[in-house]
């Protein structure tokens, strides 16, 4: 068992290298072999679950080999409450891609190869312990989703691709300098140098000073805000978020589920993981500008989202909505807000997917995404009676990202309420004209797509065919299932996150 | 003196053997004639006189550090590893030299003479350890680097390169030699050994003239590192030399002048904080933000190829100042592990632009335009390359980076550290715009390139695998790099 995690890791880069041996013409030998891939990930991401001791919040299945020994550099690996969710979903959400990309027809080896590569880098920043491997993970990931968006993405697709590249390269570099001064800092607080990200929790450095800029910072509260600045960008938390809407309009269907679905959750899942551990009183510092950050986020994100025409545009910027909450209940630091973060993080993971998935299957029918044209003209109406199994999912997954009570997305938003309301009275009632502007736009959206008079291009759209159907069915029964019945999420997750918040408000003033 | 000058020569057998080279080099070209077969037996012996040189270096590494010519000469392990990257710079020049049509066919034994003979003068600035082995060393380098600039004499922007060169390299060296006769006058000595006790006890007075002296012989260092704001020639005689001359100067020159930099601040003005050593060590910190920004910032607007990466080479040299400026081991040994590869991006970097130019006749990035299409190991290896230069993981060109940030961090030299890391993503974006040309551009033309056949696939892989390598498994490189200690005056 204790080898399970450099099997999880490891198996998307071997199966790089099938997909380079089949030969070119084989299509469907490729197609196939990457969803044989990853199922075979996904189930070993289930066996981990199972595996997985829910009362113990510390880290399990650790695989620990020395890398770098002059720089105290460790191979080392594991997980918790906290980036199980995480692994899991990134399995799952990887499988659904593989099977959803049997659309593509440009270059079918590099796209498999690219994707696999993709869940490999992503595995590793959720399951890497040592603070060098989580960077080097973190900086790979970037390679695969570049020659994505740039090959296989839309008109404006380069543009996109070198803009996602280097805004994140921006942000990690900094965070590069953080993680060195922590390397070295750990020599006086801790008494040897290291970057193991267990070592370094704890608030170790809440004393120490450091000079930039000429000037003397406390250490904690300025290298907070250099990982914020790498972690903010991914999330992303406005005033950083303008990579988002071109990453995604640009990028093809599968990317762009992985893009909502995991990889923003890389920049919240580190702040849970790094920031805050390691810098617990920054953390308390700085909560009150996160909240509000947070807010802004939510309400900004859903004004924007109101104001797209294009639907896939739309769906970017309620993931910048969704993405608020998440930051909110981290802000709290209290058990119901944290734990609602966690559980956001998941179910935003899944309903978005859905999401975008079911834009992607609209899209090969129609080839635009206008809901209204530059023009004027209406881009689609009336789909309602012409794909009404199409419909129907959609439906759930518009409902689940509203927040509708019964479906998953009402479960965390409303744990991120109470959690927030505790600290934040103000912040939380603010919040709740985002979650109306929520409903707003994506009940617009719907009505403006599916009902009314059947547009002429409109006529003939096939409904989702079998293999369409297949693989939102699985999305669409978690979404509802874990709306009714939350629990194996949250069991999951309470112990982690628990000792979290005991650990932080250790350090509040 | 009493030294046994025969014994101390056993210690210089590395150089010894390149001038060997030399002349076996100097004799093949005088005695044969110009003719395909002739010219084999002119790289048989470039590449066994290189190799040995190589070889004896490598055995260098492990013997005692020691001075040698009466305290002139210092052979250590930091030198010696410098000397290595040369040499296989040097190679790697004169391999791409055979197959280019920018170096005539006539003058190819030529260009693998003077390009071992700047080797010979760029060991000697590497383990220069008084002033006059110092200007030797840069004078020989310089000499025939003039000469090498514009090899291609039919072109006017070749001509044009050597004679800025020879302007620009000889107002450098008059200023340094200008610098070093005040400071003899000051102190009295030329040796670094005896100047490091009077540096330290000098008065007020002689402060003054030591300020501007050093800061002098930084010209003439400056100009051979390229480093801001002496780089003015880079891109013009980067850009007119033949692409072989072009990778030799970013290597060889820029290693050297760097070593020698690292040696003069590490063991003149190491930990005494004197206002000698805050002024120096303060020039270059300036110097070496000024580098990285004008550097970076520059390559971006180019169109050729060539031109990009001569002001990517500038960008490099800053970063590689940074390690200067920490005026420690860590940085020596950071700048060692640069160099070894900076050497190795630089090859490849060169070498597939070298045969794309070569095809087309320019080097414009549109000449770029879908490679991965038609050629796509050598593209592949391409965009590994850019992704190392720009310094990202699991690339050998990040951890590079990361040796040199850890050492500015662990002075706490943050704010040069956030301006290098700045430049990184500055540097992305135009190292990206060759990567999105291969990848995302259509093919413009369906024709073979001639320097993509299989023995140049043999030797890029062959130059790429340590970009990768050296990215994952560094402990090993680590261990020699944080081996190479100087042995300071």
């Amino acid at each position: 068992m204790s080898g399970i995690l450099n099997w999880i890791l490891w198996l998307p880069f071997l199966g790089i290298l099938g997909v380079l041996l089949i030969p070119k013409q084989k299509e469907s030998a490729i197609r196939w072999w990457s969803v044989f891939v990853t199922a075979v990930t996904f189930v070993l991401c289930l066996v981990l679950y199972k595996n997985h001791d829910q009362a113990d919040p510390m880290m399990q299945f650790v695989v620990s080999h020395p890398w770098i020994t002059q720089f105290n550099i460790f191979y080392k690996l594991g997980i918790d409450g906290i980036s199980l969710p995480m692994v899991v979903i990134n399995g799952l959400l990887f499988l659904i891609c593989s099977i959803s990309s049997f659309d593509v027809k440009k270059n079918l080896k590099g796209y498999y190869a690219l994707l696999l590569a993709l869940q490999g880098s992503v595995f590793g920043v959720f399951m890497a312990l040592d603070f060098f491997l989580f960077y080097v993970f973190w900086e790979v990931m970037l390679l695969p989703m570049f020659f994505l968006i740039g090959v296989w993405g839309g008109e404006n697709r380069e543009y996109a691709a070198i803009k996602f590249f280097l805004y994140t390269f921006f942000g990690s570099i900094l965070m590069l300098i953080g993680i060195i001064a922590l390397y070295f800092a750990a020599e006086g607080q801790l008494g040897a140098q290291t970057f193991d990200m267990v070592t370094l929790m704890g608030g170790h450095f809440t004393d120490l000073k450091v000079t930039i800029f000429g000037s003397e910072f406390s250490f904690e509260k300025i290298f907070f805000l250099f990982m914020f600045v790498g972690f903010a960008i991914k999330v992303p938390i406005f005033p950083f978020h303008t990579w988002l809407p071109h990453a995604h309009v640009q990028a093809p269907t599968a990317v762009s589920v992985i893009l909502a679905g995991v990889l923003l959750k890389m920049g919240t899942y580190g702040f849970m993981r790094i920031s805050y551990p390691i810098f617990p009183t920054a953390a308390h510092y700085y909560a009150d500008m996160i909240a509000w950050l947070g807010l802004i986020n939510v309400i900004y994100g859903a004004l924007c989202a109101m104001a797209q025409t294009d639907v896939k545009k739309l769906i970017a910027y309620s993931s910048v909505s969704h993405m608020g909450y998440v930051m909110m209940g981290i802000a709290a630091m209290t058990s119901e807000g944290m734990n609602g973060a966690v559980l956001q993080m998941f179910n935003h993971g899944t309903s978005t997917a859905m999401m975008f998935l079911l834009i992607g299957i609209l899209y090969e029918r129609s080839h635009h995404r206008w809901i209204v044209r530059p023009d004027g003209s209406k881009g689609f109406g009336g789909l309602y009676t012409q794909m009404p199994k199409y419909s129907i999912i959609f439906i759930i997954g518009m409902f689940a990202s509203l927040g509708l009570p019964g479906l998953s997305g009402f479960i965390s938003e409303a744990l991120v309420f109470l959690g927030i309301y505790q600290k934040y009275t103000t912040i939380a009632v603010l919040a709740l004209i985002g979650l109306l502007i929520g409903a707003a736009y994506l009940l617009w959206m719907f009505k403006r797509m599916f009902f009314g008079e059947v547009n002429e291009d409109c006529k003939g759209y096939s409904d989702a065919n079998g293999r369409e159907i297949f693989y939102m069915t699985p999305l669409a029964i978690m979404v509802i299932v874990f709306g009714i019945y939350p629990s194996p999420l949250l069991d999951m997750m309470k112990s982690s996150v628990g000792k979290l918040v005991i650990d932080l408000a250790k350090f509040a003033n | 003196m009493g030294i046994n000058f025969l014994a101390t020569l056993s210690h210089y057998i590395p150089e010894l053997m390149a001038i060997v080279t030399m002349m076996g080099l100097l004799f093949v070209e005088a005695c044969f004639k110009n003719n395909e077969r002739n010219r084999l037996y002119l790289y048989l012996v470039a590449g066994i006189g290189l190799l040995f040189t190589f070889w004896s270096l490598g055995a260098a590494l492990s013997t005692k550090p020691l001075f040698i010519f009466t305290n002139s000469v210092t052979i250590d392990p930091f030198s010696t590893l410098i000397k290595m990257i040369m040499v296989l710079g040097c190679a790697g020049a004169i391999y791409l030299s055979a197959d280019s049509e920018d170096i005539y066919s006539n003058l190819k034994a030529e260009f693998a003479i003077m390009a071992v003979g700047v080797l010979v003068g760029g060991m000697l600035l590497a383990s220069a350890n008084n002033l006059l082995t110092l200007y030797l060393g840069i004078e020989t380098l310089s000499i025939l680097s003039y000469v090498m600039s514009s090899l291609k004499k039919k072109d006017d922007r070749s001509s044009e390169a050597g004679l800025k060169y020879v302007l620009y390299g000889g107002v450098a060296s008059g200023i340094m030699l200008f610098g070093m006769s005040h400071i003899f006058g000051a102190l009295g000595t030329i040796n670094f050994s005896e100047m490091i006790l009077l540096l330290n006890s000098s008065d007020a007075g002689q402060t003054g003239i030591l300020l501007v002296s050093f800061l002098f012989v930084f010209v003439g260092l400056g100009y051979k590192i390229a480093c801001v704001p002496f780089h003015m020639w880079t891109p013009d005689v980067y850009e007119g030399s033949p692409i072989p001359v072009t990778t030799f100067f970013a290597i060889v020159p820029k290693m050297a002048g760097i070593a020698a930099l690292v040696r003069i601040t590490m063991g003149l003005f190491g930990e005494e904080q004197t206002i000698l050593q805050i002024s120096w060590v303060g020039v270059i910190q300036v110097a070496a933000a000024l580098t990285m920004i004008v550097g970076n910032v520059s390559a971006i607007a180019q169109k050729s190829v060539k031109r990009m990466l001569a002001y990517s080479s500038i960008g490099h040299a800053g970063f590689m100042l940074l390690g200067v400026v920490v005026v420690d081991q860590t940085g020596a040994s950071a700048i060692a592990f640069y160099g070894i590869t900076y050497l190795f991006m630089t090859l490849v970097a060169f070498f597939i632009t070298g045969y794309v130019s070569d095809h087309y006749g320019n080097d414009h990035f549109e000449r770029f335009n879908g490679l991965i299409h038609r050629y796509p190991v050598m593209s592949i290896m391409m965009i590994i390359t850019m992704i190392s230069l720009a310094g990202i993981p699991p690339m050998s060109g990040f951890v590079a980076k990361f040796n040199i940030l850890a050492a500015a961090v662990k002075k706490g030299y943050f704010t040069l550290a956030i301006i290098g890391g700045i430049n990184s993503v500055v540097s992305l974006y135009y190292y990206l715009k060759i990567v999105r040309l291969m990848v995302f551009k259509p093919v413009e033309s369906e024709e073979a390139i001639a320097g993509f056949g299989m023995r140049n696939h043999v030797v890029v892989i062959g130059l790429s695998i340590p970009v990768v390598a050296l990215g994952i498994f560094w402990s090993s490189i680590l261990g020699l790099t944080s081996g190479a200690h100087l042995l300071l005056p």
